[in-house]
């Protein structure tokens, strides 16, 4: 057995290195690229989750939200709440929101006629606590952020401005600008006069649709006091959001609900399910394709040499052992191809998405190399190259002596 | 005795049924040099292919070295013939990435011989046929007659017990012919190898000291 060996070793070792090495470099360079083809879809999948995750927490969900309990509309003595909250190790900060909605009109010329309306969400901050939590500040692209004492100023979406490449402009207000007034009309029938002081874009459609005002504001809107619709907590370690759940049933907040931001990421994961199916189909026709290619290469190799095969043969020499060294020809291009491709996706074409991420409406995407990804990948592609090197050598080490020799 | 053939056929199963031998029987000897000659198309080839074990009678008995071989496996017959039995063909067919020492050793390395042994003993076959400054040379490297005389050098490394021939000089010109047939007489006065060789040159009777004479498939004489 181990004497077999040594000779498919020996044989497979002279194939390749006294062998065509135009071949030798081509076959590799496909390999690689089927291995870069197998990577860069799940790695530009995982890039656009993580970006569309990475944006929910930064701009809408932080880590954890709490809601009212049922039967509540509102969240009551928040600021006993918040700083329960914020004493616990780890929790970076917490902002509570009044979300009410409203209907929006815009009479850009001030003379009644052609006056725009729309309806969306307005939602109060606390500015020095959203800072901590939200990135939305940075985000304003025309005008400023709102200001602690602000009464009579709004900053909205570029979804309810209509500028700014805004996706769904047909349902916006159509070209509102900083320092233009709005008349809000809210749920409870208060209506009252704003100055866009911003407009902002975070890249998030269920950001962009809203518009902020000041807590202090709000408050005199529904004429209520230290409530919320909702809090939002932001903490150290994304990922850890279970245990600080669990820390915070047991301080005592049973009434509210609490959840992970993942638990709002339907759409995210519907989408990422579509993907997967996208996947195995291009994952699928890459293996093909690096499997045909070994097949191409060693069916070549095979019938160029029936002679030789016939003659090894004939000296004794067992089909395995033929088979083998062809197998291990196969083996070491799948290698060279999967190390080629591997060095290439680590140091060219990640680094390189890195410095120039694609721009998704979501935000800005890289590329995310998952190890188990990579490892399946590898270690398909060898399979499907040992699969693609067995076939055609098998076929000529089965044929009979006298045909393969004298055969025509 | 170290072949015998009773009443071998072979019919290849073509559309109209080719009975390339209908039935011979002969023995050859230990030692002997043993030409099989006869027409074209008379199945001088065929019957070499049976008795080397290359191909499977369709009836009848052949003994080589006692042993039965239409009771061997395929695995059997690889075996016996890496162990017992050498070829040259017309077509001597060397991979085309083994140098001459490496063609030479590989059947010794499939015996499982130890590396300095199967150096040693390829150089040394190769010094026999004439090659021992080219041991490190391609096929591509080595003229017709050359590789011939590898793949002499091949067939006789592991000391078979009969060596088989099929015009093994067929694509050679005269000088490099007459190299190989005084090899192959050599290893047969010297060494007492016994040859059995298809040839179709009416001269290279005088080395062989068994002639075999077929027609149509059929045993139409022996001279010795
Ligand atoms: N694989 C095969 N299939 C069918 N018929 C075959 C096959 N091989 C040989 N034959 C036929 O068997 C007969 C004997 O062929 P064989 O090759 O043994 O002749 P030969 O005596 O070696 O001839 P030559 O001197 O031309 O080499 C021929 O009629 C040939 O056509
Ligand atoms: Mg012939």
């Amino acid at each position: 057995m181990i004497k077999d060996l040594k000779v498919s070793y020996f044989l497979a070792l002279k194939a390749i290195t006294r062998g065509n090495k135009g071949t030798l470099i081509l076959t590799v360079l496909i390999l690689a690229l089927s291995f870069i083809n197998l990577s860069f879809i799940p790695s530009l999948l995982s890039g656009v989750v993580d970006s569309m995750n990475k944006q929910s927490v930064n701009n809408l969900f932080a880590n954890i939200i709490i809601e009212p309990g049922e039967d509540e509309t509102y969240i009551k003595r928040v600021s006993n709440l918040q700083s329960k909250i914020n004493s616990v190790p780890g929790v970076i900060g917490s902002s509570a929101h009044y979300d009410v909605g409203a209907v929006f009109s815009y009479d850009e010329d001030r003379n009644g006629k052609d006056v725009k309306t729309g309806s969306w969400g307005v939602r109060s901050i606390n500015l020095e606590d959203e800072k901590r939590i939200t990135t939305t500040y940075q985000m304003v692209v025309e005008g400023e952020y709102l200001e602690e004492g602000n009464r009579d100023k709004i900053i909205i979406g570029k979804e309810i401005s209509g500028t700014y490449g805004s996706e769904l402009e047909h349902r916006s207000l159509k070209g509102v600008k900083v320092g233009d007034e709005l008349t809000l009309t809210f749920n409870n029938g208060i209506q009252r006069e704003y100055e866009v002081k911003g407009i902002f874009n975070s890249k998030n459609v269920q950001v962009d649709t809203m518009a902020f005002i000041t807590e202090r504001e709000m408050e005199s809107v529904l004429k209520l006091n230290d409530r919320a619709s909702e809090i939002i907590v932001k903490i150290e370690q994304t990922g850890e959001e279970d245990r600080y759940i669990e820390k915070f049933r047991s301080m005592g907040i049973v009434k509210e609900e609490i959840k992970s931001w993942t638990e709002y990421m339907g759409m995210a994961q519907s989408m990422i399910k579509s993907f997967a199916i996208v996947k195995l189909i291009l994952v699928a026709i890459g293996l093909l394709v690096a499997a045909i290619t070994i097949f191409i290469v060693i069916f070549v190799n095979v019938v160029n040499r029936r002679k030789q095969i016939g003659i090894l043969k004939a000296i004794g020499m067992r089909e395995e052992i033929i088979v083998r060294s062809y197998i291990l020809q196969s083996f070491f291009y799948a290698v060279c191809g999967v190390g080629l491709g591997f060095i290439l996706m680590n140091f060219l074409i990640v680094p390189y998405f890195i410095a120039y991420p694609l721009s998704f409406p979501f935000g800005l995407v890289n590329l995310i190399v998952n190890p188990r990804d990579l490892f399946v990948s590898s270690l398909s592609l060898i399979v499907a190259s040992l699969i693609g090197g067995f076939i055609p050598s098998w076929r000529a080490a089965k044929e009979s002596i006298i045909n393969a020799i004298w055969g025509s | 005795m170290i072949i015998k053939a009773k009443n071998l056929t072979r019919t290849y199963p073509t559309k109209i049924p080719c009975l390339a031998l209908k039935g011979v029987d002969f023995s050859i000897k230990q030692g002997e040099f043993t030409a099989i000659m006869g027409r074209s198309g008379c199945g001088k080839s065929t019957l070499l292919h049976q008795l080397g074990l290359l191909d499977i009678p369709t009836t009848g008995e052949l003994f080589i070295d006692e042993t039965n071989i239409l009771k061997l496996s395929e695995a059997e017959k690889s075996h016996f013939r890496l162990k017992k039995l050498g070829y040259v063909f017309q077509e001597y067919a060397l991979s085309p990435e083994l140098t001459a020492l490496e063609s030479v050793y590989l059947p010794l390395m499939l015996q499982g011989t130890g590396k300095e042994e199967y150096l040693a003993k390829a150089a040394e076959v190769l010094g026999k046929v004439g090659l021992d400054k080219r041991l490190n040379h391609l096929p591509g490297e080595l003229s017709g007659g050359e590789q011939q005389r590898v793949a002499v050098a091949r067939a006789i490394v592991n000391n078979p017990k009969i060596l088989f021939a099929d015009e093994p000089c067929a694509n050679l010109d005269s000088e490099s012919s007459d190299l190989v047939m005084k090899l192959f007489q050599e290893l047969n006065q010297k060494l007492g190898q016994t040859i059995v060789m298809v040839t179709h040159e009416p001269e290279d009777k005088k080395y062989a000291g068994h002639i075999i004479w077929l027609k149509d498939g059929l045993l139409e004489r022996e001279e010795k």
